[in-house]
């Protein structure tokens, strides 16, 4: 009795009847044969309207992906009429695009056509044990109980896939093309470069590398200062506000919860205009004396880094104070009473109790706003826009740049698709690093049964 | 006078002396070297002098006046309150030592100001500042600190105050800026010299040049329905990962994780051309589609919320004939009030504040604008000192709802992102 449950995709294939086997090429015979009459026809249904698609469209599709289009749109004289006519070539870019989406649709069939055998097995095991196969209306009432995954997630898989899972499958094989600048459709082709992209950019001497490291180099310096910098500004702050003999909480926190709830662009727009040269901040610094010249806040090198990382010090903190606000709250406190008695002194409370427990806890989270920060693309957007620009670096790029706006700018005003997508690969192997050492800490933890 | 004997309730006498000492030193330091102007050293206490000798007469003057007055004040009191040491003494003193404090500090500010109105120097600057001027602000703030000691108030909020003002001071002057009635970008001064309510009236008038309320109509309409949608998918998401268990449930998880590895932005040219393909592209309803096809993206933090709600509740509705469906609206939803608030705002606060995705998506296409691209856009630097005022009043205008709206529901969020920690 058990095997005739337990079949898995390649049993139910060697070990089934006929129509089993007969299913895995017409999707829904099974089905049919066991009772499930409609649902075995919208199986069939679906393969033939796949089939169709493929015929039509599709197989056109995949074919045209292997060169990206081959004839160019070009002028071609008209002999009967005298004159040159716009001949309409091939568009690389909707021709990449009709693949992926070609792609994404087999990918689609295929688990459908999983979904059907596993199906038709399922109503072949149920008439076998001698019950009934479940009727469609019970299939579609099953949606609401014990299949209510496939009820509440098929709008965001649906979503997922379209604009989210296929544009970043675009967007990963324009990697491995020369979509670049010269190379723009509808005028021009782009075809398929291997990972020359990755190449230059890594590297060869020449500017994009000489601008990729670093780019990349201050993208790092920027997460931990970033991080760091907020993480214990906000710690520090939280306990400031918690600490005994403080009155009115609740005011202290909106007080800096209000910078937080303004949206981000607002604050660092304002922030980015009192800065400038003749801002408000360098008008009021001459006015009282602290200054001779307007200082280059957002100008120099060095004094743009450091203002940034000021102002999003200035952002971030309030949120890292509401989170650490909780967890503190959560500290034992017999563990400060004794500390107090043996004669800690609130440094040594600090360094011994409060630090390692809070440490303990908000590592992943430490983590999750470093892999943030790496991509925290509005401070540096909205204050510097990258600048100051320097001759140094590959067109557009500028000293404050993080990869991500630089990305950003490579799509938006350059077009260099190509590399665009090459630098968001690589930023993704970065997260994925930070994301794998985060698991292999929170794994040892869970085996260390909490704080000691 | 033994000093170790004496016991006040309420008094911690340990540092009373080192902070009547203190304040004594600070009251000293008035006639020492204030400023030093070509080689000429002024004490506090001359120059009090030579100002009120002039006939002209400064606001600005105010502040040494007033620094003078609390300095000797605070010290004749910490005196006073050596002697005769009760718990209401030593709190006036206390407070009389925080105004000198605040005096001495905003001296720094002041300083070049009072020198060019009395004609004393024109270019000054902090650095010719003299010594005595640094030691009376330090013992100052030493005698303030342990003041505080001795009447037991936590020293915290002095870091509050000053940690306040910095963090308000972004904010007073946008606030400032939406009501001045000096139009442009470059100003000289701090606070306005004539207030209007133009710049609002504006915004919302002018609607050839800056259809600001169109905008802010768009980014409303974007805002409600994403809200709503983004939070039926999100939990709708969260419950199904939190409480049921599926084939390819881990699997699902992972892949997500690893999409949200992915710069957000990288794909949205292909996201463009997809909009553009069925016919969205240019209209608010992408907005709208684009942030609902991400938002199961967001679920971790309501899935670390449901994962807290006890398995038994569920498994009793089960006895009882209920379906997933029905627990899912009937018995957890109820339960989950803060993740909900949380969930709704987030998607509410997401939509006013995006700007990469509308601003690639409208182009110049100014009446889709959302409030995000309209107030980029006032700041070009080729409009900003145009619009600068307008822009002020904009920011103010969008600012303000959803601050009263994060202040009033601030509760669930801290809710919310300490779920985010555990998870």
């Amino acid at each position: 009795m058990k095997l005739v449950n337990n079949r898995n995709i390649i049993t139910t294939f060697t070990k089934g009847d006929i129509f089993s086997k007969l299913s895995y090429l017409i999707m829904g015979l099974s089905n049919i044969r066991n009772g499930q009459v409609i649902k075995g026809f919208i199986f069939a249904a679906i393969e033939a309207l796949y089939i169709a698609f493929m015929a039509m469209m599709g197989n056109h599709n995949l074919h045209m992906m292997r060169t990206l289009g081959e004839s160019t749109q070009g002028m071609v004289y008209n002999e009967s009429l005298g004159i040159y006519e716009v001949t309409k070539g091939d568009n690389s870019m909707l021709i990449l695009l009709e693949g992926v989406m070609t792609l994404v649709l087999t990918g689609a069939f295929l688990a459908t056509w999983l979904f059907s055998i596993y199906s038709g097995e399922k109503a072949r095991s149920a008439r076998a044990l001698g019950k009934r196969a479940s009727s469609f209306l019970e299939d579609i009432k099953s949606l609401a109980n014990e299949n209510v995954h496939f009820l509440l997630l098929s709008v965001p898989v649906l979503g997922l896939s379209i604009f989210t899972v296929m544009p970043l499958i675009y967007m990963i094989l324009m990697a491995f093309t020369n979509y670049d600048q010269d190379h723009q459709p509808p005028g021009n082709l782009f075809t398929w470069v291997g990972i020359k992209n990755f190449f230059t950019l890594l590297s060869t001497g020449d500017r994009l590398s000489n601008t990729f490291w670093p780019v990349l180099g201050w993208t790092l310096i920027w997460g931990f200062a970033a991080t760091f910098s907020c993480y214990f500004g906000g710690m520090i702050l939280a306990m400031i506000i918690n600490s005994k003999g403080i009155k009115y909480k609740k005011f202290w926190r909106t007080v800096f919860v209000i910078t937080m709830a303004i949206p981000g662009f607002i604050s660092l727009r304002v922030v980015s205009t009192m800065l400038g040269e003749r801002g408000i901040i360098n008008v009021l610094l001459q006015q009282w004396g602290f200054t001779e010249a307007a200082l280059p806040f957002l100008t120099s090198v060095t004094w743009a880094r450091v203002s940034v990382i000021v102002v999003n010090f200035w952002i971030g903190v309030p949120v890292t104070m509401l989170m650490v606000s909780g967890i503190l709250m959560n500290i034992p406190g017999e563990l400060y009473e004794s500390a107090k008695i043996d004669g800690a002194g609130p440094v040594t409370m600090f360094r011994k109790i409060t630090f390692p427990y809070m440490w303990f806890v908000t590592t992943p989270y430490i983590i999750a706003n470093l892999i943030s920060n790496f991509n925290n693309f509005n401070p540096i957007y909205f204050l510097t826009g990258g600048e100051p620009l320097t001759l140094d670096y590959f067109k557009g790029a500028g000293k404050t740049d993080l990869l991500v706006t630089w990305l950003y700018k490579l799509t938006k005003d350059s077009n260099d698709y190509n590399l665009a997508a090459t630098i968001g690969i690589i930023i993704f192997v970065i997260s994925a690093v930070f994301t794998l050492i985060s698991f292999s800490r929170s794994g040892a933890m869970k085996n260390e049964e909490g704080f000691q | 006078m033994n000093r170790q004997n004496k016991i006040v309730i309420g008094l911690n006498l340990d540092k009373h002396l080192y902070g009547v000492i203190a304040a004594i030193l600070s009251a000293i330091s008035l006639f020492m070297p204030y400023i030093s102007i070509e080689e000429e050293k002024k004490s506090l206490v001359a120059a009090c002098m030579e100002l009120a000798g002039q006939d002209t007469f400064s606001r600005s003057y105010l502040f040494v006046y007033l620094t003078m007055f609390f300095a000797s004040v605070s010290a004749v009191l910490a005196v006073v309150s050596f002697f005769k040491t009760t718990v209401a003494l030593v709190k006036i003193w206390q407070s009389l030592q925080a105004i000198s404090t605040v005096f001495w500090g905003l001296l720094m500010f002041s300083t070049r100001t009072i020198c060019k109105a009395a004609g004393l120097s024109g270019n000054f600057l902090n650095r010719n500042l003299g010594y005595g001027y640094w030691l009376g602000f330090v013992f100052s703030f030493v005698a303030l600190l342990l003041v505080m000691k001795v009447t037991r108030t936590n020293r915290g909020y002095i870091a509050l105050t000053v940690l306040g003002a910095i963090w308000l001071f972004p904010i007073l002057w946008i606030v400032l800026t939406a009501f001045r009635a000096e139009q442009g970008y470059y100003v000289g001064y701090f606070i306005p010299h004539g207030f209007t309510f133009d710049n609002f009236i504006n915004l919302f008038t002018n609607n050839s040049v800056l259809p600001f309320g169109r905008w802010w109509l768009n980014t409303l309409i974007v805002a409600t329905c994403s809200c709503v949608i983004n939070t039926l998918i999100v939990l709708g998401t969260s419950y199904v990962l939190s409480r049921t268990r599926f084939a390819g449930r881990k699997a699902f998880m992972n892949i997500l994780m690893i999409i949200g590895m992915f710069p957000g932005f990288m794909s949205l040219i292909a996201v463009y051309n997809i909009l553009k393909g069925l016919g969205l592209n240019q209209s608010l309803m992408a907005l709208i589609v684009v942030s609902a096809a991400g938002a199961a993206m967001g679920y971790h933090v309501s899935k670390g919320f449901f994962d807290t709600i006890p398995k038994a509740i569920d498994e009793a509705a089960i006895i009882d004939g209920a379906s997933r469906l029905q627990i899912f609206l009937h018995v957890t939803l109820p339960l989950s009030k803060s993740i909900i608030v949380y969930t709704v705002l987030g998607g509410f606060l997401g939509a006013w504040s995006d700007y990469i995705f509308p601003s690639m998506l409208f182009g110049d296409k100014q009446s889709s604008y959302t409030v995000a691209v309209g107030l980029f856009w006032l700041t070009d630097f080729k409009r900003i000192d145009t619009y600068y005022t307008q822009f002020a009043a904009g920011a103010v205008v969008v600012a303000l709802p959803i601050v009263i709206l994060f202040i009033w529901l601030q509760r669930f969020y801290v809710e919310g992102l300490s779920g985010s920690v555990k998870g």
